[in-house]
C-alpha cells in the first residue's frame, strides 16, 4: 500500500510538469492553430541550457528560471519570424498539417543539433541539495520535484492571470476564438500570434529546466515530451490553463497507477493509449471548438 | 468620407460584387438593402479589410483603404459591427467592450467611451461581467454595437443588426443608432429589414445581384413604386 | 499535390525498371561487399518510401506510425524464417500480419481528419515500439549454422523485386479506378462521396497496398540483418525516413520516393563519417523549406528549372 501510495505522488510530481510542457502546446495550438510537433525539442533546449548554466557558471537551476525563460521567449519569437509565421498565412485546415511537417523538421534538425553538440548522452543537473526529502508518515517527497511541481503551478497561474488581465492577453484569447472579429477589433492578429507563441516556448523552456534538475535529459527526449504534451492536451481539451494542469497531473498518476498494475515498462503505454481512446471517442470534442 | 467605385469582388469564379459605387458622407446615416445573397455582406468585408477585391477603389478621406490592413483600418476611425455579431463568446462584456478599445487612439478616449455606451445601452452596465455567452441575442446585439463603439469610430458600420433579435430590442438598438449619428458618427447600414432601414436613413443603395441598382433618399424610396413591391410588399423579407 | 497518370511517369516507371533490372547484374561483377550492402539499402529505402507514398501521396494521410507496419512485419518474418519457413513465405506472411493490422484501426483511425490522424498514428506506432521492446528485450541473433550460411546475394535479388514491385504498385496505382478514386477523395472528399465514391473503402484499400509493401520491406529487413534489437523495426525512425525520402523527392510522384531515397542514402553513407545524425540536419531543413516553398519536392524544383509547366488534369475537374 505504501509503495503504491509512494508511486502515486512521484507521479503526482511529475504530472505537474506534464502539465507544464502542455500548457504551453496548448496555448500555440489554441491562438495560432498550429500544432507544433518540436515542442519537445524546445523543453530539450531549455533543458540543455539550464545545464550549462549549471555546469559552466554554477548558477542553481531555479535561479537559472530567470536566465531561461527570457531565452526561451526570444528564441519562440525568432521561431515564429522565421518560421511559422510562414505558416499561419495558410487556411485552417493546411495550416495545421503544415505547422505538423515544419514542426516535424524543425524537431529533426534540432535534435541532430543537440546531438552535435551535446552527445547523446544523458545529463542531469546535481545540486548540493539534491538528495533532499521530505517524509510525511512513510512517503518520501524528494524536496527537488516538489519545488518543481509549485514552480510549475506558478508559472500557470501566472500565465492564467497574464491571459486574464494583460490587454495582450485578451487579446489572445480573442485571436483564439475568433480572429476574424479580433481584427475588427483592431487587435494585430500577428502581433498576438507572436506573444502566443514566444510565451508557449517560454514554458517549455520552463519544464525543460525543471526536467533537468528533477530527472535528466538528453536530445532524445524531445519526441517523448512532445507526445506526452500532446496526450494531455487531447485529454484537457483547449482553453483552461489550469485544465490543463490538471489533466498534467491525472496523466502522471495515471502512468505510477499503470506501472503498478502492468509493472514498470509499461508505465509509457497508458498515456498513449488514454489519447488514442480520447482522440478516437471524440476527435472533435477535445480539439474542435463549438462553432 | 468613405468612397467606393467600380468594386469588383468574387469568391473563386462566382462573382460577388460588379462594378459598385458608392458613398458615405460625414454625418449621414446611409443603408445597403437588397435580398439574401446579393453581396452586401461582401461590400462590408472589402472596406473592413477582410475581403480583397478584384478591382475597384475603396478611400477613405482620400487615403486608399486597401493598402491598409484590417487592424490599422479601425484605428482611420471605421468600426463593423459584424452580422451574427462575432463576440468573443467566453469573455465577459466588459472584456469584449474593452477590447473594442484596442487600437491606440481609441485607448485614449476608452473612460469615456465606456460611458457612453453604457449611457446608450444602460442594460449592459448591469451585466458588465457576466459572459457574453451567457446574454440573450438583443443584449449580445447591444454589446456588438458598444464594442464598435469603443474604437471611437468616425463611420461605424452594421451588418443585418436586427436580424434574429426581438422587435422590441430591434427598437431600442435602431434609436441608438439614431443618438449615435446625432453625436457626429456616420452610419452604414446593412439591413434586410427594409421598413425600418429607410425610415431613419438619411440616404440608401439597393443592391442585387452584386450591382447597385438603385439610390436615394430614405423617405423618397419608402415611398418608391418597385421598393414597394420588391422590399415592401407582404411577401418581402423583415418588416 | 498533383493527379498520377501521364508521359512522363510511364517514361519514368520504364527507366526505373530498367536501371533496376540493370542492377541485377550487378553481382555477376563480384563488387565489394559494402557496395551490395549500399545498393541494398537503396532498395529497401525505395520499397520503404513508396509504401508510405501510397497512403501519403495518393490517400492523402500522413500516416506518422508507418514503422509500426514495417516492425510487425519484420517480426512475423523473423519468428517464421527462424522457426523454419521458407523466405519468401515468411516474408508474405509479414506482410498479411501488418496489412491485418492495419484494417483492423484502419476504420476507427480514418475518423480522424488529417493532422490527428497524423499524431494518432504517431502514438500507435509509439505504444507497438514500447509493447515490443518489453516483451523481447534481447537481441535476435540468428543460430550459428544460419550465420555460416549467410549469403548477401538472395537479400540483395529480394530487394530487388521488391523495390521494382513497389514501383509497379505505385505506377499501376495511378492509372487504376483505386487511384483515380484516391486523387478524386484527397481533392474533395464531399464531392467524391455525392458521386458515389466511398471515401472510406478507397482509404482502406490504399492503406492495405501501403502496410503490405511496409511489411514485405519488415521481413527484407529481418532476412537481412543477422542480429538485431526486436524492437528496432518499430522505430519512429524508420517512419520518418520514408517520410522524408518520400516528400523531399516529391510526394505522390512515381518516381519522387525513388529520387529521394537515393539522395537520402548517399547523403547518410556519405556525411555518417564525421557527424552521425548530421544529414538529420540537412533533411530537417531542407524538408522545411520543401514544405514551405516546394511541396512538389525535388521533382518539382526540376520541372520548374526546366520551365516545364506540366498540367495534369485532376479527377475531379
Amino acid at each position: 500500500m505504501t509503495v503504491l501510495a509512494q508511486q502515486i505522488v512521484l507521479g503526482l510530481l511529475l504530472g505537474g510538469l506534464y502539465g507544464l510542457a502542455a500548457a504551453g502546446l496548448s496555448l500555440v495550438f489554441g491562438v495560432l492553430k498550429v500544432l507544433n510537433v518540436a515542442h519537445g525539442e524546445l523543453i530539450m533546449l531549455g533543458g540543455y541550457g539550464a545545464y550549462w548554466l549549471f555546469a559552466l557558471l554554477g548558477l542553481d537551476p531555479f535561479a537559472s528560471l530567470l536566465l531561461v525563460i527570457p531565452g526561451s521567449l526570444l528564441l519562440g519569437a525568432l521561431l515564429f519570424l522565421v518560421l511559422f509565421g510562414f505558416v499561419v498565412r495558410a487556411p485552417e485546415e493546411t495550416r495545421i498539417k503544415n505547422s505538423l511537417l515544419v514542426g516535424f523538421g524543425l524537431a529533426l534538425a534540432l535534435h541532430a543539433l543537440a546531438v552535435r553538440l551535446f552527445t547523446a548522452d544523458d545529463r542531469s543537473i546535481s545540486t548540493g541539495y539534491g538528495g533532499a526529502v521530505i517524509t510525511v508518515g512513510p512517503i518520501a517527497i524528494p524536496v527537488i520535484r516538489l519545488a518543481s511541481l509549485l514552480v510549475a503551478l506558478a508559472l500557470i497561474a501566472g500565465l492564467h492571470l497574464l491571459l486574464a488581465r494583460w490587454r495582450w492577453g485578451k487579446a489572445i484569447r480573442a485571436t483564439a476564438e475568433d480572429w476574424q472579429a479580433a481584427l475588427l477589433t483592431g487587435i494585430d492578429i500577428r502581433r498576438a500570434y507572436l506573444l502566443a507563441f514566444a510565451l508557449g516556448t517560454a514554458l517549455a523552456g520552463a519544464a525543460g529546466t525543471l526536467v533537468s534538475v528533477g530527472y535528466s535529459i538528453s536530445p532524445s527526449i524531445g519526441l517523448e515530451w512532445t507526445l506526452k504534451a500532446l496526450i494531455v492536451v487531447v485529454l484537457a481539451g483547449l482553453g483552461s490553463m489550469l485544465g490543463t494542469f490538471a489533466a498534467g497531473l491525472f496523466v502522471g498518476v495515471a502512468e505510477a497507477l499503470s506501472a503498478a498494475a502492468f509493472g514498470g515498462p509499461y508505465r509509457e503505454v497508458i498515456g498513449l493509449v488514454i489519447f488514442l481512446v480520447v482522440l478516437v471517442l471524440r476527435p472533435q470534442g477535445m480539439f474542435g471548438r463549438a462553432r | 468620407m468613405l468612397e467606393i467605385r467600380g468594386l469588383e469582388a468574387a469568391y473563386g469564379d462566382v462573382p460577388a460584387l460588379s462594378g459598385v459605387t458608392l458613398r458615405v458622407g460625414a454625418g449621414e446615416i446611409v443603408a445597403l438593402l437588397g435580398p439574401n445573397g446579393a453581396g452586401k455582406s461582401t461590400l462590408l468585408g472589402c472596406v473592413a479589410g477582410l475581403v480583397r477585391p478584384r478591382a475597384g477603389i475603396i478611400s477613405w478621406d482620400s487615403e486608399n483603404l486597401l493598402a491598409v490592413s484590417p487592424h490599422r483600418i479601425v484605428e482611420r476611425g471605421l468600426a463593423v459591427v459584424p452580422e451574427g455579431r462575432r463576440l468573443f463568446g467566453s469573455m465577459t462584456v466588459e472584456d469584449n467592450l474593452d477590447l473594442g478599445a484596442f487600437s491606440p487612439r481609441a485607448r485614449a478616449a476608452r473612460r469615456e467611451s465606456l460611458e457612453r455606451v453604457f449611457a446608450l445601452f444602460p442594460d449592459l452596465r448591469t451585466r458588465r461581467r457576466q459572459i457574453v455567452r451567457a446574454l440573450s441575442g438583443g443584449q449580445q446585439q447591444m454589446v456588438a454595437v458598444g464594442r464598435a463603439l469603443m474604437a471611437s469610430p468616425r463611420l461605424l458600420m452594421l451588418d443585418e443588426p436586427s436580424l434574429g433579435i426581438a422587435p422590441l430590442l430591434v427598437r431600442r438598438i435602431l434609436d441608438a443608432l439614431v443618438e449615435i449619428n446625432r453625436a457626429g458618427v456616420a452610419v452604414f447600414l446593412v439591413e434586410q429589414n427594409v421598413r425600418a432601414a429607410l425610415t431613419l436613413a438619411h440616404r440608401a443603395y439597393i443592391l442585387e445581384g452584386g450591382r447597385v441598382v438603385g439610390e436615394g433618399e430614405g423617405p423618397a424610396l419608402l415611398r418608391d413604386a418597385y421598393v414597394r413591391r420588391a422590399y415592401l410588399g407582404p411577401l418581402a423579407a423583415g418588416g | 499535390m498533383r493527379s498520377p497518370g501521364g508521359n512522363t511517369e510511364r517514361a519514368w516507371t520504364l527507366g526505373i525498371l530498367l536501371a533496376l533490372g540493370l542492377l541485377a547484374f550487378l553481382p555477376l561483377l563480384a563488387p565489394r561487399d559494402d557496395v551490395l550492402n549500399f545498393v541494398f539499402l537503396v532498395l529497401l529505402s525505395i520499397t520503404l518510401a513508396q509504401s508510405w507514398n501510397i497512403i501519403a501521396g495518393y490517400a492523402g494521410q500522413v500516416n506518422l506510425g508507418h514503422a509500426a507496419f514495417f516492425g510487425l512485419g519484420a517480426l512475423t518474418a523473423r519468428t517464421l524464417w527462424i522457426a523454419g519457413t521458407p523466405v519468401v513465405v515468411a516474408m508474405a506472411a509479414g506482410a498479411a500480419v501488418a496489412t491485418a493490422f492495419a484494417l483492423l484501426i484502419g476504420a476507427a483511425a480514418f475518423r480522424l481528419r488529417g493532422a490527428y490522424f497524423a499524431i494518432g498514428t504517431l502514438a500507435l506506432g509509439e505504444i507497438l515500439r514500447t509493447t515490443v521492446g518489453n516483451a523481447l528485450p534481447e537481441i535476435s541473433t540468428l543460430p550459428a549454422a544460419s550465420i555460416g550460411a549467410y549469403r548477401l546475394a538472395p537479400r540483395y535479388y529480394l530487394a530487388l523485386a521488391l523495390a521494382a514491385l513497389s514501383v509497379l504498385a505505385v505506377a499501376g496505382l495511378a492509372r487504376s479506378r483505386l487511384g483515380l478514386g484516391m486523387v478524386a477523395v484527397r481533392e474533395d472528399a464531399d464531392a467524391a462521396e455525392a458521386t458515389g465514391v466511398s471515401a472510406l473503402a478507397l482509404k482502406l484499400r490504399a492503406l492495405a497496398l501501403s502496410t503490405a509493401l511496409a511489411g514485405a520491406a519488415g521481413g527484407l529487413f529481418a532476412y537481412y540483418h543477422i542480429s538485431y534489437y526486436p524492437a528496432h523495426p518499430f522505430g519512429p525512425g524508420w517512419t520518418f525516413d520514408a517520410l522524408l525520402m518520400t516528400f523531399i523527392g516529391g510526394v505522390g510522384t512515381l518516381q519522387g520516393p525513388v529520387l529521394g531515397a537515393v539522395l537520402y542514402v548517399f547523403l547518410k553513407e556519405y556525411l555518417t563519417v564525421r557527424w552521425v545524425d548530421f544529414h538529420l540536419l540537412i533533411f530537417g531543413v531542407l524538408f522545411i523549406a520543401i514544405v514551405l516553398i516546394f511541396p512538389g519536392g525535388l521533382v518539382q524544383a526540376v520541372e520548374r528549372a526546366r520551365g516545364r509547366i506540366a498540367r495534369r488534369s485532376g479527377a475531379t475537374t
